[in-house]
Formats: structure tokens, C-alpha cells, sequence
């Protein structure tokens, strides 16, 4: 081989060297990470993709519904993948305390009504380790290289650009392109010089307890929705002092997810004691909240505690909103860019959304043979014009529930979180969510055949508790087979599919309509909302028959060819 | 070999993190942000100072660093497969 030393002895080493050369590095097998590095190594890419822990996301804390727009707009492989869930969700149900002690409590709730619900959620709920191990295990399969327990320590810098990592053993790992997806953090981009270390009013501490809990419990008492609780603080019940924080509970299968988070500063630059705090407001909810101490608290057992920062309220701000995210030689995603929501709190979609945008780029990069900082800012161009990333990361509600819950003024606290945890959502979320599934037909007017599936696939997962990619699950469906109904369906859409093309083409401009026409309707679309969920029971035969058809089915009519 | 904390179940540490902690004593102005919002008890104050008591029920968080207003903490991330993990995240 030319220019290879042939001095004897040292071919194995040259070529341990050798192998140590990639295309791209992917740093941190979270949620975000596996999608850049299967999307890379799908291209062709000799991709690895390093976790500092033994498995992939087993130290990412987080109570969790990842929002159905990350599931209908994101990775492929996921919307058409069988993922392991905890529980498919249908809304959220905010309770405003108050006061506890004379149960002075208002719900205000959003809801995906039934007989649509649970089978059309509103989004899906997971454990961190099982989702981005599956994750990463098809990442794998597309051909990146996996190595975990290992710790990037830092870059490898040539002439200003990143060129490779270094790890805590003080291996070399070079790479035409580092994606960054090491977290919240950023702790490497901050010792790079590449980003700033946010300040402490914008990270949120989440203090997180799982609890087991028979299935039939939360079954009957959360069924398929969220339980959220607000209130002033000197009831030291929910939230904790701090923007827009507040006490989330989440139904997962067996277990119930439990989260307060509170800033680590407040406005003024003070930190609270939240060792106290967190202590203190976790006594008080569980043994005062009526729904928790009667319902929950006879059945429930903690099985775990943990905690982790996360980003918040950095999208907020213009100059950390601004700052890089990407730089010569790497791209940043997820929460290591900045990319934690503020709008639902969430950071699962933003990091899939902005790790597939990385991916493509990186190729591009790779095909070009320009890794520099000019030639990645088109990244940065395309982050900026997601709808969807753009909404999540400057969205002002939560933030603004500090300032009813200082205000003292009832009325305030209950319409500021109808605006963003209920039915006010729809006048801020409409035309992201409604641009987006027209720009998704317009690219794709198929992929109505997709998320027609998706819906019905995760369900049935759900129920029969299946997970994974080989071959499908068996033994335990009746197999009611629904072909005929799915071949008409399917033809109508191909039929149709010019037709929607065109919709989605003329509509599509003209999305930027939707929140001002549901903010003038507003109270039409609370009242039809309103009223779908008290006929409810009405439908209950038909939901029954919706949710009997899907678990009967046989699970191949909801496969997607890949 | 794994250990685990009756305060904090559902979690395990792996191996020997070392001491990837570190509080630069010459910043530290002792003002006992970290130990306020470190709920895993890892600092207290010796002599007006900040120091590690321990790390063995630390999460990672990192919010001990976010905190210290006198860039005092140094915190980077343990040995790879060392350190805090949960199948309940």
C-alpha cells in the first residue's frame, strides 16, 4: 500500500491506526444520537457512535411522553419501527390548586376524545435506556460501529478544525466530521470554547421518582392521560418556586412516573435550597393531593429516585438561542444545540428533528470534502426554518406561569395554563402542527399510509408488549385479518394522491392562518372539545370494537415494507 | 461491582469514578450554592470553604457547576462505564 511504513513490527499498529479513522463520530447514544449515526451509516458512512455508560440511555433521567409530532415528522425508522413504550397517551389534565386543604382545585384538561383515543394518541411514553438502546440497536444494523463505556474527554483539533475525539483511555478516534449529541450539558462544547455555560435561571432540575403500581390502578384512575398540578407557592404543594414549574405525572404500563423541577436560580440570581424544597413539596403532594393520597398512594411503591438538569428556558434568550451550533469540523444537536422545549418541556422530537437535519449534512460535508464552518452553517439554516424546532424552543407560556403564580390572581394561573398545558395550546401549536403535515403529504403524499399504520402498530405493541425488528410478534393475536379494508384505504390514498399534493401545495402558505382562525374561534373549539369527551360514553361500544379490531389484528397489516 | 443507596433506589453506581469533581479552593468563596442544589449530599463547607464530601450518590447533573458563580467547579464526565446508571430514567 503506498505511503504505508512497512518497518517490521509495526503493521498491527499501523493498522489499529487505521482502523480508528471514521467518517463521522457521533458523541452520545441518546435519543438524538443513534438517528444522525443510522442515517450516516445508511449513506454508506463509516460511522461510530460513542456512549459513556455501559448502555444507551441509562443515565438520561427523564419523565416522558414524546409528543406524536416527533413520531409523525421525525426519523422514518422510528414512525415506521416498533419501539418499546410504556403507554400510548391522550392528553394532559392540569389541576389549579388552590387550596389543598379545602380542596379548592380546578381542572382544565386536553384531551384527545374517544372513540379516537387512545389509538390516536397525543403522544407516547417511554423509559429512557430501553428506547435509546432499541434506538442505537438500529443504528447498528444499518452499519455504525457502537462503543460504549467510553468517555470523550476532547477534541481532536487541526488548523481550527475538529478532526476526531479523544477518549478517557487516550484513544485517538479521528473523524472527517464530529456529531455532537453529548447532552444538556454541553460540557464538551463549553470546554471547546464552541458554546457558553448557560446561566443557572435557565436550567430546570428535575427531581424524578418512579413508582410501581398495578396496571388495573392506572388503568382506572389515569387511564391514557397526564396528570399535571399547579399552584402558588406558598402552598409548597405544586410548583416549587420557579418559572412555570410544576408537579408532572405520567401513566407508564406497571409504574408511574413522577417529576417536580424547579430553576436552579431565580429571576434575581438567588439559588434555593432545593435539597429542602424538593424533600419537603414531595411529603406535601403525596400525602395532601387528594387524587395522589387516595387513589394513588394505597398501591404505589417508589422504586426509584434520580435527577437531572435540563435546558429549559435557554431558547428564550437571544444571545444563548444564538449561540453556535455548529463550528469547523462539527455539528451540535438536541440539547447539546440548545434544543429543550419550552413549550411542552420536552426534548426527544428537537433532538431527532435536528439529528436527521445533521445527518444530511454531514453527508453533503462528506460528499463536498468542505468541512468548514461556512459550509455548516447550512444547518444552522435548516434548524432555523423548522417550524416545529422553532416553536418548541420559543415558546414563552411556560416561562410566563411565574408571572400569574407571582400575580396572586386566579384567573391568570388557570388561563395561562389552558394556554399551555389545555386547550389554548391549539392556538400556538395549529399552524406549526398543520404546516408541517402539509409540507410532510407535499414531500410524500404516501406517508398518509404510514401514519395511518403507525397509529394502529404502536397500540398493538402497547398491548401485547412487543418490542422490536425481528419478525413479529406471534401467539397471542387472533389474527383478524382487516386486508381488505387496509388495500381500499391504501388505494384511495394512491388515488388521491395527486389530489392531496396539490391540497398540500396551495394550503400550505396559507397554514400561518390556523392559530388567528383558532383564536377567533376559541371558544367553539373548547366547546366542541368540551362536549366530544361528555359523549364519550355513547361511543363506548365503538371504542371498545377500535381497540378489539387493533389488538385482534393480525400485526402484519400494520408493518411498513422499510 | 455495582453499589446502590437505600436513599436512592432504583439506581446504581459502577466502578471507581475517581474524582471528577473538582473545586478550585482559591475561587471557591464558600458560598454553599452547590450544597443547597446537590441533592445527592455530595459537598460541605470545611473552613469557609467548599469541598467534596463524597460522590458516591452523584447523578451527573451538573448542576453543582451550573450554580458556582465563581467558576470554582470543574466538572467533567467520569470514566467511561463508571458512574451513575438507571433502568428508570
Amino acid at each position: 500500500m503506498p505511503g504505508r511504513p512497512v518497518a517490521p513490527g509495526t503493521e498491527a499498529i499501523w493498522d489499529k491506526i487505521m482502523q480508528q479513522e471514521y467518517d463521522v463520530v457521533v458523541i452520545g447514544a441518546g435519543f438524538g444520537g443513534p438517528v444522525a449515526a443510522k442515517k450516516c451509516a445508511g449513506a454508506g458512512l463509516k460511522t461510530l457512535l460513542l456512549e459513556r455508560s455501559e448502555n444507551p440511555g441509562e443515565k438520561v433521567v427523564s419523565g416522558l411522553t414524546i409528543p406524536i409530532y416527533g413520531f409523525l415528522f421525525g426519523p422514518p425508522f422510528i414512525r415506521d419501527g416498533n419501539p418499546p413504550i410504556e403507554r400510548p397517551v391522550d392528553g394532559i389534565r392540569n389541576y389549579v390548586i388552590y387550596d389543598v386543604k379545602d380542596g379548592d382545585i380546578e381542572t382544565v384538561e386536553l384531551r384527545i376524545p374517544r372513540p379516537l383515543s387512545p389509538i390516536f394518541a397525543f403522544g407516547y411514553n417511554a423509559y429512557c435506556k430501553p428506547f435509546c438502546t432499541w434506538e442505537a440497536e438500529q443504528a447498528v444494523k444499518a452499519g455504525a460501529e457502537l462503543r460504549t463505556c467510553t468517555t470523550v474527554t476532547d477534541f481532536i483539533k487541526e488548523d481550527g478544525f475538529i478532526k476526531g475525539v479523544l477518549t478517557d483511555s487516550g484513544e485517538i478516534l479521528r473523524s472527517k466530521i464530529v456529531i455532537n449529541s453529548e447532552g444538556s450539558q454541553g460540557i464538551l462544547a463549553v470546554k471547546a470554547g464552541v458554546r457558553g455555560k448557560y446561566p443557572p435561571q435557565a436550567i430546570s432540575l428535575a427531581d424524578t421518582y418512579d413508582y410501581d403500581c398495578p396496571k388495573e390502578v392506572i388503568d382506572r384512575v389515569f387511564g391514557h392521560t397526564l396528570r399535571f398540578c399547579w399552584g402558588f407557592d406558598e402552598l409548597k404543594i405544586a410548583p416549587p418556586l420557579g418559572h412555570g414549574n410544576g408537579l408532572m405525572s405520567w401513566p407508564y404500563r406497571n409504574s408511574i412516573h413522577w417529576m417536580q423541577d424547579q430553576c436552579l436560580a431565580m429571576g434575581d440570581g438567588q439559588v434555593p435550597n432545593l435539597k429542602r424544597l424538593f424533600d419537603e413539596y414531595h411529603e406535601n403532594i403525596t400525602t395532601q393531593l387528594p387524587w395522589w393520597r387516595d387513589e394513588i398512594a394505597p398501591s404505589a411503591k417508589i422504586r426509584a429516585r434520580m435527577w437531572e438538569g435540563f435546558e429549559i428556558f435557554v431558547g428564550l434568550d437571544d444571545r444563548l438561542r444564538n449561540m453556535p451550533n455548529y463550528t469547523d469540523g462539527m455539528i451540535l444537536v438536541g440539547d447539546a444545540a440548545g434544543l429543550e422545549s419550552t413549550g411542552l418541556c420536552d426534548g426527544v422530537p428537537t433532538a431527532w428533528f435536528s439529528a436527521d437535519i445533521a445527518a444530511d449534512v454531514a453527508i453533503e460535508a462528506i460528499r463536498a470534502m468542505d468541512f468548514s464552518a461556512k459550509f455548516l452553517e447550512r444547518y444552522n439554516r435548516r434548524i432555523k426554518a423548522h417550524t416545529i424546532i422553532q416553536w418548541a424552543i420559543a415558546n414563552k407560556g411556560r416561562w410566563n406561569l411565574r408571572k400569574a403564580q407571582e400575580s396572586h390572581d386566579r384567573k391568570e394561573l388557570r388561563a395561562r395554563i389552558n394556554h399551555q398545558f389545555g386547550p389554548g395550546i391549539l392556538t400556538h401549536a395549529g399552524t406549526p402542527l398543520v404546516k408541517s403535515l402539509l409540507d410532510a403529504i407535499r414531500k410524500d403524499p404516501l406517508v398518509i399510509m404510514k401514519w395511518a399504520r403507525m397509529f394502529p402498530r404502536y397500540y398493538y405493541n402497547w398491548e401485547h408488549e412487543y418490542s422490536s425488528e425481528d419478525g413479529l410478534p406471534v401467539g397471542k393475536q387472533k389474527k383478524r385479518s382487516s386486508t381488505i379494508g387496509w388495500v381500499l384505504f391504501d388505494s384511495l390514498v394512491i388515488l388521491f394522491s395527486p389530489i392531496n399534493w396539490v391540497i398540500a401545495f396551495l394550503l400550505e402558505p396559507l397554514a400561518g392562518a390556523i392559530n388567528p382562525l383558532i383564536k377567533v374561534f376559541r371558544p367553539v373549539v373548547e366547546l366542541g372539545l368540551g362536549v366530544s369527551i361528555r359523549m364519550e360514553p355513547l361511543f363506548s361500544p365503538v371504542t371498545r370494537w377500535m381497540i378489539d379490531s387493533v389488538k385482534q389484528a393480525n400485526p402484519s397489516t400494520f408493518s411498513v415494507s422499510k | 461491582m455495582a453499589r446502590t443507596s437505600e436513599r436512592f433506589p432504583g439506581v446504581e453506581w459502577i466502578g471507581d469514578t475517581g474524582i471528577f469533581i473538582k473545586i478550585d479552593e482559591k475561587r471557591c468563596t464558600g458560598c454553599g450554592n452547590c450544597l443547597k442544589v446537590c441533592l445527592g449530599g455530595c459537598f460541605e463547607i470545611e473552613k469557609k470553604l467548599a469541598r467534596i464530601r463524597s460522590l458516591d450518590e452523584c447523578m451527573e447533573c451538573a448542576s453543582c457547576w451550573y450554580v458556582c458563580g465563581e467558576e470554582a467547579i470543574d466538572f467533567a464526565w467520569p470514566p467511561g462505564g463508571t458512574g451513575y446508571r438507571s433502568d428508570l430514567g
